[in-house]
């Protein structure tokens, strides 16, 4: 366990370290045998869980260990080891020498194969040597479209995905955007419901990442839908959604796309979930609501979510300098989350709160003491404010009315609210999140695939068909003796 | 030089030169021939081939589908207008390492934002602006834009139409008057809620009609249901729906109904 623990202080290539070698490589054999058990018996479930103790490993992984496991599992000198960065400890010359008698005898299936691409993939990116990455991920695509098999199906997921960060890394993601596109066409066409829900969302990343909403929700609304395959990829295609809508100032949707998303998330991966919240808050805002004290005091995220409390704090008041000051103090922050232009926006949301306040505390006040209130510095306040009023007012945000001759507004009595059927409403949809929240709960739950009943050998079924039979025939007899 | 490429650019001077002329029929069916002429370039969009022209071919026809924008404005055709603006955005957006900038962007791309606000088309209106970087958004066309539609978001209908006299850009005076019409409809619709009555001459002031006659001929048109009574301006109220005293029995045992059946597939 020491061992472990230092290695991941200290992640550079060092040969020094040999003793831990022979332990990683060993695990590295007993996934790869996984991943080919998993190929022959056809269960993605093998693969699944390969992947996933790969990921456990990834930080103990080692040039000189990567490369060993790829003589082992491909032979000697296959093109994947070519990525690898040269390795002094290793006599690759000598290593070259007797492949050419060894990798005939070597002929492995094409999961390994692929493994292998994601493996070292995987490894450089953490190297931090991308453009090797780069390199090796284009040549494991390139060989993967030629390739049509439905076990390879979570190992070309988790590839296109390490593809799509390698160049997003280095900061050429508009470069592959034509190219993710043709992978989602060939997954759509083999019916790989998970490369295409993977290739999906890294198209909806890529246009994102350029703030092309237009292209991204075309596409989006466009794309084949179907049950989610993975938690996580549908986590980040909930929170693009997210975004789109947000941009097209879908606030309902957006808010419910949102908080599903950080909901869904794993509890690990806070960054998403900070992202995601980010966005709800503000979104929340936009509809006029003013989030929990709660949601931003989760644990972790106090820090990052500061700006946006105190925004939060502004609009609540409803204070028009509150807000320009907190806006101007976190300008960075906000600008560097992209959230910007949404904070903009949000100035009509802090007149409408503080127009409410006055609402409900004076029953009548002149259209110049509402400006003053507002803070409406503009050449013209009081027509400013008396139209602003006007607007609230047809929109349902006040009930007043103005008297333009004497130039003041007149709040009218709130009526008995549970005498509308608001309450009831406002039932009715706690009630329907709770039902659909237990029912996608019900849905969620996994069973693994009826592979008991495939395993059924003829034998068995010969022996289970042997009783019935004679099961059947007791009760005939039964029936006889009856008459 | 290339004949091709001297050919469109002979057909674009005299297209410049009617245009300097006001001559938009002219324009109008050299536009047309020149649309036609750029299909042969493989070197715009979208194909991009990277030829040996291609910075001069790009520039070419980047200002052509300019001033085709602003021809559209001139001639008032809104249809028009998108669809040259949608021609011209590639550049803008694509091509944008491989050209210098244009001067006349920051200018069409103003245009385009007030285009989608007098069309009442918001959220496009955010999707476009989302493409802009920062700098470009103190741009005085595009800050122009953005600020017109805060104060319509707002409500502060004298902030816009005060706008027209601000106006960055000659060609937007067409959409600025496009948009006082919008504004005004706005404003008939916030009064009949705001107000129980007013005077002839206040609201005739408020939604800036020169004269009685011109409120009184927009009230016959577009709110028959308006009251002209004593010299004031009556707003029917719409009809008083503050309490339901009825129950909305049928919804209420449709609910119940779906509550009962969703607990039975709990339990």
């Amino acid at each position: 366990m020491t061992q472990d623990v230092e290695m991941k202080e200290q992640p550079a290539p060092s040969n020094s370290v040999t003793s831990t070698g022979p332990s990683v490589l060993q695990h590295l054999k007993e996934i790869a045998s996984l991943v080919e058990t998993g190929a022959y018996a056809r269960e993605t479930r093998r693969i699944i869980r390969a992947v996933r103790l790969t990921i456990a490993l990834r930080r103990k992984l080692k040039a000189s260990v990567v490369s060993s496991f790829l003589n082992f599992a491909l032979g000697p000198g296959s093109e994947v080891s070519s990525y690898l960065p040269k390795d002094d400890e290793h006599d690759m010359e000598v290593d070259t020498a007797t492949s050419a008698t060894q990798a005939p005898i070597k002929h492995s299936v094409p999961e390994l194969e692929m493994y292998c691409y994601l493996l070292v993939l995987i490894f450089l990116i953490d190297q931090k040597s991308y453009n090797e990455a780069k390199a090796c991920a284009s040549a494991g695509i390139a060989r993967l479209k030629n390739l049509n098999r439905r076990t390879l199906d979570v190992l070309a997921s988790r590839l296109y995905f390490y593809y799509s960060l390698s160049y997003e890394l280095t900061g050429d993601l508009a470069e592959i955007r034509g190219n993710l596109l043709a992978l989602h066409r060939i997954a759509t066409l083999r019916h790989d419901e998970l490369g295409q829900e993977t290739l999906l969302n890294l198209l909806l990343r890529n246009y994102l990442h350029y703030n092309l909403y237009d292209q991204a929700e075309k596409l989006r609304s466009k794309a084949p839908r179907f049950e989610a395959h993975s938690n996580q990829q549908f986590c980040r295609y909930l929170f693009y959604l997210g975004k789109i809508r947000t941009i097209q100032l879908e606030y309902t949707d957006a808010k419910e796309s949102l908080l599903q998303a950080a909901r869904k998330a794993p509890v690990a991966a806070l960054g998403f979930r900070v992202q995601c919240t980010k966005w709800a808050v503000i979104v929340r805002l936009l509809l006029g609501e003013i989030p929990e004290r709660t949601v931003f005091m989760q644990k972790g995220m106090e820090k990052a979510l500061r700006p946006y409390f105190e925004l939060t704090n502004a609009v609540r008041i409803g204070d028009l300098e509150l807000f320009r000051t907190v806006a101007e103090k976190f300008s960075s922050t906000f600008s560097s989350d992209r959230t910007n232009n949404l904070i903009v926006r949000l100035r009509h949301n802090v007149i409408r709160t503080g127009l409410r306040n006055i609402s409900i505390s004076y029953s009548r006040i002149s259209l110049a003491d509402v400006a003053k209130k507002l803070r409406l510095d503009s050449p013209n306040p009081i027509a400013d404010a008396e139209s602003i009023v006007a607007k609230a007012i047809r929109d349902g945000a006040i009930d007043a009315t103005l008297d333009h001759t004497n130039g003041w507004m007149v709040s009218k009595e709130t009526g008995d609210i549970y005498s509308t059927n608001e309450p009831q409403m406002a039932f009715n949809s706690r009630i329907v999140f709770c039902i659909n929240m237990h029912n996608e709960a019900v849905k969620a739950l996994r069973y693994p695939p009826n592979s008991h009943k495939e395993k059924e050998s003829a034998e068995k079924r010969r022996e289970r068909q042997q009783q019935e039979q004679e099961l059947a025939k007791h009760i005939a007899e039964e029936d006889d003796d009856e008459f | 030089m290339d004949p091709q490429f001297t050919e469109v650019s002979q057909v674009f001077e005299r297209f410049k030169a009617a245009f300097l002329r006001k001559d938009f029929e002219t324009c109008n069916k050299l536009l047309s021939q020149l649309k036609v002429l750029l299909t042969k370039f493989t070197s715009l969009p979208p194909l991009f081939q990277k030829t040996p022209n291609a910075v001069h071919e790009l520039t070419l026809a980047r200002d052509i589908y300019e001033h085709a924008v602003v021809l559209s404005v001139k001639i008032e055709d809104q249809d028009a207008f998108e669809r040259d603006f949608f021609q011209l955005k590639p550049y803008y957006t694509d091509a944008r390492d491989r050209l210098p900038p244009s001067p006349q962007e920051y200018p069409i791309l103003g245009l385009n934002l007030l285009r989608l606000l007098v069309q009442n088309r918001i959220a496009e209106f955010h999707t476009e602006l989302e493409l802009l970087s920062p700098s470009a958004l103190d741009n005085p066309c595009i800050r122009h834009a953005i600020e017109l539609e805060q104060s319509f978001m707002e409500g502060a209908y004298n902030r816009v139409l005060s706008a027209r006299q601000s106006v960055p850009h000659e060609t937007y005076v067409y959409f600025m008057d496009l948009l006082a019409k919008t504004v005004r409809d706005e404003i008939a619709g916030c009064s009949e809620k705001a107000y129980d009555s007013l005077s002839i001459k206040d609201a005739q002031q408020m939604m800036l009609f020169s004269s009685e006659s011109e409120l009184l001929q927009y009230i016959k048109e577009d709110h028959p249901e308006w009251e002209v009574k004593n010299g004031a301006v009556i707003f029917q109220k719409a009809k008083e729906s503050t309490s339901c005293k009825e129950i909305p029995s049928l919804q209420l045992i449709n609910q119940t109904l779906s509550y009962a059946k969703e607990l039975e597939r709990i339990v």
